[in-house]
């Protein structure tokens, strides 16, 4: 189990302020943000390689604030690896064993045991200098989790990696998380790898975390128009929303109306002013012709671009603002849609989060 | 591939830095082709140049060794994270530089004579810098510890703090993680740093012949001999320190840190 709580760290100019949250034991926690969000800062911190200037790292139970990087049990894995050049691969692994208690024996197993799992048996014997990516990554991660360590932390370690490499590495850090049952706590800049991965994600913005939860949670429902905009998975409109019906239920929600420009969007709302419509790509459903139905919302539209992503295409609308649609590639191939399609873009009104 | 003319401005730079080579190649191959086979073989019969080439490698020696053992740590601590008078700290050690050899003999003498509060308390306790071989190695050690501690503190410097950070976090205190990580990468570039702080201690001449004039080391002998009994005197040991130069010019280029950071 990793808790954070409340921590405050100060680097230079930049600061980490009240930053919290937990990941449960064996959990799979994933910290993101953009470029200087301070997301490298909270792993420095929990590994004791920041100091705090107040709040409490609790790490299993046990509060690890004052306590130094070598006997806090964390393994990290950096963005460029960090091996040791003076040393092979299998010493680069066994490095962390020289503390166990370990026979010599048990720590070679130890080493033959991750080398096997990360496919890292031919190459034990070779220098790190000349290791591609992938292979420097996993010699990393094998190094860190030899001591078995009761936390793991990942600092962008896919971030350099080509897509393939990255795709199979995600794979073993995966089933190496399931068999080791570490608590890890990954950095990414990447939402989709938090949704593969994560059990828990937290968004960082300026040294602070802006919103936390679990990946799904995030995606459906983010709660600012940065977190929408930085995960990506939204399309995201200024506007006023103004309200023409009565509160109704416990969270007193009511019928609104949000404008922006030339738009007008049926919604609900439980305020008044300006606030920002997030409305997923895939919430919103295309068609040739109006339709009928509970749906509220009819835009007219315009192809500008599609773009496709796999087994999803993602269409580029002109509605009166700019729009993303998600359809599977076999409707877009169906519908014929190409750039100047003239269409309709529907989207219920509980499909749109006002934040 | 066709054969394309070299540009002219690097023929122009070629020129140049021709003539600057041959300026400092010249007369160093001119000298070692004054090296007669009857001479030199006289020169290591010589007792007292004998005495002055041992006396200058062991007091080299000595003083690289002393410069090693203070400089280091402190090159390691000049190298890591800021602290207050870190700069200052660092040009003080610097400044044997900048300041001519003959000037740094007169402040040695002055600082470790036996009149001086220090001279006179290490005179006490038999430790004797004026004509004395200690002053030799204490100006040895002042002229070649910028060199040491320089190049010493470039060598850990250079070393990504990640790999310390990696090392603690695989359960090395500060003290294991310097031992098996920190001076292992930086060993090269120590090594480095020292060879050429011993050539440059085995090369001192100014400030020795101020604080010890006697007994005499290589570079003063090479004086004495030239100004007592003129040029040809002055020539085989002057190729003898020469050689010894050369020797370890190359076991410095061999030493340069090529372990990839």
């Amino acid at each position: 189990m990793i808790r954070l709580e409340g921590i405050e760290v100060r680097l230079g100019q930049f600061a980490l302020r009240d930053v919290s949250f937990e990941i449960p034991p064996a959990g799979y926690g994933l910290l993101i943000g953009p470029t200087g969000s301070g997301k490298t800062s909270v792993l420095e911190a929990i590994a004791g390689h920041a100091p705090l200037r107040g709040g409490r790292i609790v790490l299993h139970g046990k509060d690890v604030t004052a306590v130094p990087p070598e006997r806090r049990g964390v393994g990290v894995v950096y963005q460029q690896n960090n091996l040791f050049p003076h040393l092979s691969v299998a010493e680069n692994i066994r490095y962390g064993l020289a503390h166990s208690d370990l026979s010599e024996a048990d720590q070679r197993a130890r080493v033959g045991e991750l080398a096997d799992s990360l496919g890292l048996d031919h190459i034990l014997g070779r220098g790190v200098a000349n290791l591609s990516g992938g292979e420097a990554q996993r010699v990393g991660l094998a190094r860190a989790l030899a001591p078995r360590p009761s936390v793991l932390l990942l600092d962008e370690p896919f971030a350099s990696l080509d897509p393939a490499t990255r795709f199979t590495l995600r794979q073993q850090l995966l089933d190496l998380h399931r068999q080791e049952g570490v608590t890890t706590l990954q950095v990414t800049h990447d939402f989709q790898e938090a949704l593969q991965l994560g059990n828990l994600v937290a968004v960082m913005s300026e040294g602070r975390i802006v919103q936390h939860g679990r990946p799904e949670e995030v995606f459906r429902h983010p709660n600012s128009s940065f977190v929408a905009r930085f995960i990506g998975a939204a399309n995201v409109i200024e506007g006023i929303v103004t309200r023409v019906g009565d509160a109704e239920g416990a969270d007193r929600q009511f019928a609104a109306r949000f404008s922006a420009g030339s738009v007008t969007l049926d919604v609900i709302a439980d305020r008044e002013g300006l606030l920002n419509a997030v409305i997923h790509p895939e919430d919103i459903v295309l068609n040739h012709r109006p339709t009928g139905g509970s749906a509220r919302n009819q835009l007219p539209a315009t192809v500008t671009a599609v773009e496709l992503a796999g087994p999803v295409t993602y269409i580029h609308l002109d509605a009166g603002w700019p729009l993303r649609a998600a359809v599977t590639s076999a409707s877009a191939e169906a519908m014929g849609l190409a750039a100047g399609v003239a269409l309709f873009a529907t989207v219920k009104a509980t499909a749109i989060r006002l934040v | 591939m066709p054969f394309r003319p070299p540009d002219r401005s690097n023929l122009i730079f070629a020129f140049l830095g021709a003539i600057l080579v041959v300026f400092v190649a010249g007369p160093l191959l001119y000298l070692l082709l004054r090296a007669e086979p009857g001479t030199l073989g006289q020169a290591f019969t010589d007792r007292e140049l004998m005495a002055s080439i041992s006396l200058t490698l062991l007091a080299a020696t000595a003083a690289t060794l002393l410069g090693a053992l203070l400089g280091v740590p402190l090159a390691y601590l000049l190298a890591g994270r800021p602290f207050p008078g870190r700069t200052l700290i660092q040009g003080l050690v610097e400044l044997p530089i900048v300041i001519p050899h003959p000037v740094a003999g007169i402040a040695l003498l002055l600082f470790l004579g036996r009149h001086s509060a220090v001279g006179g308390a290490l005179g006490k306790i038999g430790l004797e810098f004026v004509s004395h071989v200690p002053g030799i190695v204490a100006a040895m050690l002042f002229v070649s510890v910028p060199i040491l501690v320089s190049g010493s503190r470039e060598a850990f410097a250079g070393i990504d703090p990640h790999l310390a950070r990696a090392a603690r976090s695989l359960g090395d205190s500060p003290a294991r993680c310097f031992r098996r990580v920190t001076l292992p990468l930086a060993s090269r570039g120590i090594l480095a740093a020292v060879s050429l702080a011993w050539a440059r201690a085995v090369s001192e001449f100014g400030a020795i012949v101020i604080l010890t004039y006697n007994p005499k080391v290589t570079s003063v002998l090479i004086f004495d001999r030239f100004t007592s009994f003129g040029l040809e005197a002055a020539i085989p040991p002057a190729i003898i320190l020469l050689v010894i130069a050369l020797a370890m010019f190359g076991l410095i280029r061999f030493l340069q840190p090529t372990i990839p950071q």
